[in-house]
């Protein structure tokens, strides 16, 4: 009697712990810096914890430029299940010679991302996005959860109204608009310069004013119809100066992207080139803020500014070799569940990739009228030629006091001719 | 003849102590530093991504072909490889200079001797991601430390935003910061092995003080002056850490170390996209690297070894 209760004892101490074990499962969780995101998944995946009580939640934060990065190494160390990847972009198209398939079509093809279709929570996703930013020869990998503008410019109500400031329609009115805050002594556009991309994608509102057809200046870039130095190229270039050296705040290349949200709801600049995902934060940062959304006007024909360009944001990937594959696919399919994904529409200001949900928020209200002709931007569009040279792109950024130009002319000339190099090198 | 203090490894299964005893730092050598550059070697012929289950196809000298040669890459590889001999040029010899003149002064055995060494010392065992942080935030240009010391001058700076021109003395200066420490604790080794009766010597034969460094001290801590130069030349020159954590690749301001990481990891814009990761075409730039330090280090070693002959005999 006494050998039994031994056995059993200890039949107890090593197996309830090992089938413990088996039902606990720590699902790894990669997302990238954006402040309203990571909030949300932290007060999500609680939420989904407590519906499935054997799984646990690790997330892992990393930068948005470091997320490729990341996303690849964690991959080959087979340590996450559930990645946040970008919206599918950067196709290879006919027309480009020679191009490097980008980095989403490799991890494809290597057999790293798992084949998602046929799940039942992509029904609730309309089709186009289902197709255009997550699909690959006819199979789902990812879930794209939202679109992102970049091509505008937040504004605040209040010392626009202070300052009798109207909201610019044309690049002399933002380029005037800029003078009346610099005069009163307030910087007029801040921006998370110190990562570098920020003043980029500052530039690319001027961009689009100018080739309003993204799709076809990538084209017309690649077959030489459209030139980094022709006429309509080179006013691009000389507005992205002004931008750069007169209408962003100096000291901008100190501010990181998490900072300038904060800095801007302070009401230290009137006003932030950044994209809508930056709404949340700013409401974060200061709940009954003021303020708006409009178009970078970069072009003096108002006619040509009534566009907004982004990106597909946000997308959930899993890792095809996962040992947690229905723990993955649990938590998917929760995030997907339309009361849940309202919630995060709100939280993130992003607009929605499932028909029933609307964005019914500030930054929502400010980007609806855009919508309609809402289109991806030049850089998910863009795939350099092999041995284009490095000032090969529509940068603000790369004029001074951020970089070494400081003649519109002769980077716009600069930028030609090393396009030029690549496409002759790959012919 | 000092035989009698060996202790012979002849007999029987003794003879296999040495090799034993070698054994584990022989194979951790192999696996983590021989293996993994033989196999970067190989992968520079080929089209890896770095994948793990991707195909690697052989391409030959593609690689080489397209980083040396192709488009507008001769041009700028070969502006990033001036700017990174300028960048070793600069912190071997003003690294060295300091280093020395630290190690000169502590060695005069002052008050604070050795609280000033661990200050001198201190960085080195910071990581370059905290010396990123705090010099990023002692150079913030809105309101930072320094921004205010120029405001009393009525100056401004972007200091770490600005162009790349200023940015990489900066960055110059943090790399000699950071690494100044070795420097001088390797040369005050060297200055404890000069017996102080050669330079009594010198002092009673009437050599003043410039005189007696030039010509005892300075001769004899050559082994420690070459030590310290190499390990300079062959550290700046593939230095990257500092370069990524301040700026991130950056046009007009890379150095062939960051390059590789940015070639590799499709970081060639500090664009957030999904540019692809060529990691056998970030291969082949980091054997062109391997190269051209192999040939100035062993050049450098060369030189300086013959130097040392020449002055210690």
């Amino acid at each position: 009697m006494k050998r039994k209760w031994v056995i059993g004892a200890l039949v107890a101490l090593f197996a309830l712990p090992m089938m413990a074990a088996a039902e606990d499962v720590t699902l790894e969780l990669l997302i990238h810096q954006n402040q309203a995101l990571v909030d949300y998944i932290n007060a999500f995946n609680p939420k989904f914890e407590a519906k499935y009580p054997g799984i646990k939640v690790n997330t892992s934060v990393v930068k948005a430029d470091e997320l490729a990065t990341s996303t690849q190494t964690r991959l080959t160390a087979n340590d996450v299940d559930v990645i946040d990847m970008f919206g599918f972009a950067q196709g290879i198209q006919p027309y480009m010679k020679k191009a490097d398939k980008p980095n989403w079509q490799s991890l494809i093809e290597a057999g790293l991302l798992l084949d998602l279709s046929g799940q039942s929570f992509l029904k609730y996703y309309d089709t186009p996005t289902i197709k255009d930013a997550g699909s690959f020869n006819g199979k789902v990998y990812e879930v794209n959860t939202g679109r992102y503008a970049f091509t505008g410019v937040f504004y605040n109500k209040d010392l626009f109204a202070k300052y009798k400031v109207k909201v610019p329609t044309t690049w002399k009115e933002l380029v005037a608009a800029c003078d009346t805050f610099k005069k009163a002594g307030i910087p007029a556009i801040t921006c998370g310069g110190k990562d570098g991309w920020p003043i980029l994608v500052a530039g690319y509102g001027i961009l689009l004013s100018a080739y309003p057809d993204q799709a076809a200046l990538v084209k017309g870039l690649w077959d030489g119809s459209i030139k980094w130095n022709d006429a309509k190229s080179l006013d691009m270039w000389q507005k992205m100066q002004v931008l750069a050296r007169d209408l962003i705040e100096p000291g901008a290349s100190g501010i990181g992207s998490d900072g300038a949200p904060g800095r801007f709801a302070s009401g230290a600049a009137a006003m932030l080139a950044a994209g809508s995902w930056d709404a949340s934060n700013i409401e974060a940062a200061k709940p009954n803020f003021k303020f708006g959304y409009f178009p970078m006007p970069g072009s003096d024909n108002a006619a040509n500014n009534k566009f907004i360009a982004g990106k597909y944001d946000v997308g959930w990937v899993v890792n095809a070799k996962t040992e947690h594959k229905d723990a993955a696919l649990k938590w998917l399919a929760f995030f997907s569940d339309p009361g849940n994904y309202q919630a995060y529409v709100t939280a993130l200001g992003i607009i929605p990739t499932q028909p029933t949900a609307k964005l019914d928020t500030t930054i929502g209200k400010e980007i609806a009228p855009y919508l309609s002709t809402f289109r991806l931007g030049y850089e998910l569009l863009w795939v350099a030629p092999k041995g284009a040279g490095q000032w090969a792109q529509p940068n603000a950024a790369f004029f001074k006091p951020y970089n070494q130009f400081d003649d519109a002319k002769k980077l716009a000339d600069q930028a030609q001719a090393d396009l030029a190099a690549g496409l002759k090198a790959v012919q | 003849m000092r035989q009698g203090y060996l202790y012979r490894f002849g007999s029987r299964g003794s003879k296999f102590i040495p090799y034993l005893l070698l054994a584990p730092g022989l194979i951790f050598y192999l696996v983590f530093s021989l293996g993994p550059s033989v196999a970067t070697a190989g992968y520079s012929f080929t089209d890896a991504s770095g994948l793990v289950g991707s195909k690697a196809n052989w391409i030959g000298l593609d690689n080489y072909k397209e980083f040396l040669f192709m488009g507008a890459n001769v041009r700028d590889n070969l502006e990033i490889t001036l700017r990174t001999l300028l960048f070793s040029v600069i912190v071997t010899v003003v690294q060295t200079a300091f280093g020395l003149l630290a190690a000169l002064l502590l060695d005069m055995r002052l008050k604070l001797s050795n609280f000033f060494r661990t200050l001198f010392f201190l960085p080195v065992i910071l990581g370059a991601t905290i010396i990123g942080l705090m010099w990023t935030l002692f150079l913030y240009p809105l309101g930072g430390p320094a921004q205010q010391l120029l405001g009393l001058f009525g100056l401004r700076s972007e200091f770490l935003g600005g162009p790349p021109s200023t940015v990489f003395y900066w960055i110059i200066w943090i790399q000699i910061w950071a690494n100044m420490g070795i420097t001088m604790i390797i040369f005050l080794g060297g200055l404890q092995t000069v017996p102080n009766e050669l330079r009594e010597a010198a002092r009673i034969d009437g050599a003043n003080g410039w005189q007696v460094f030039r010509n005892v001290t300075f001769p004899l801590i050559t082994p420690s002056f070459n030590t310290n130069v190499l390990l300079e030349i062959i550290g700046s020159l593939q230095a990257w850490q500092l370069f990524l954590v301040i700026k991130g690749p950056t046009n007009g301001l890379n150095v062939l170390g960051i390059w590789v990481y940015a070639l590799a990891f499709g970081r060639q814009s500090n664009n957030p996209t999904q540019a692809a990761m060529r990691q056998g075409y970030g291969a082949a730039a980091s054997m062109v690297l391997f190269v051209i330090v192999l040939i100035i280090g062993l050049t450098s070693q060369r030189l300086l070894a013959r130097r040392e002959r020449r002055i210690l005999g």
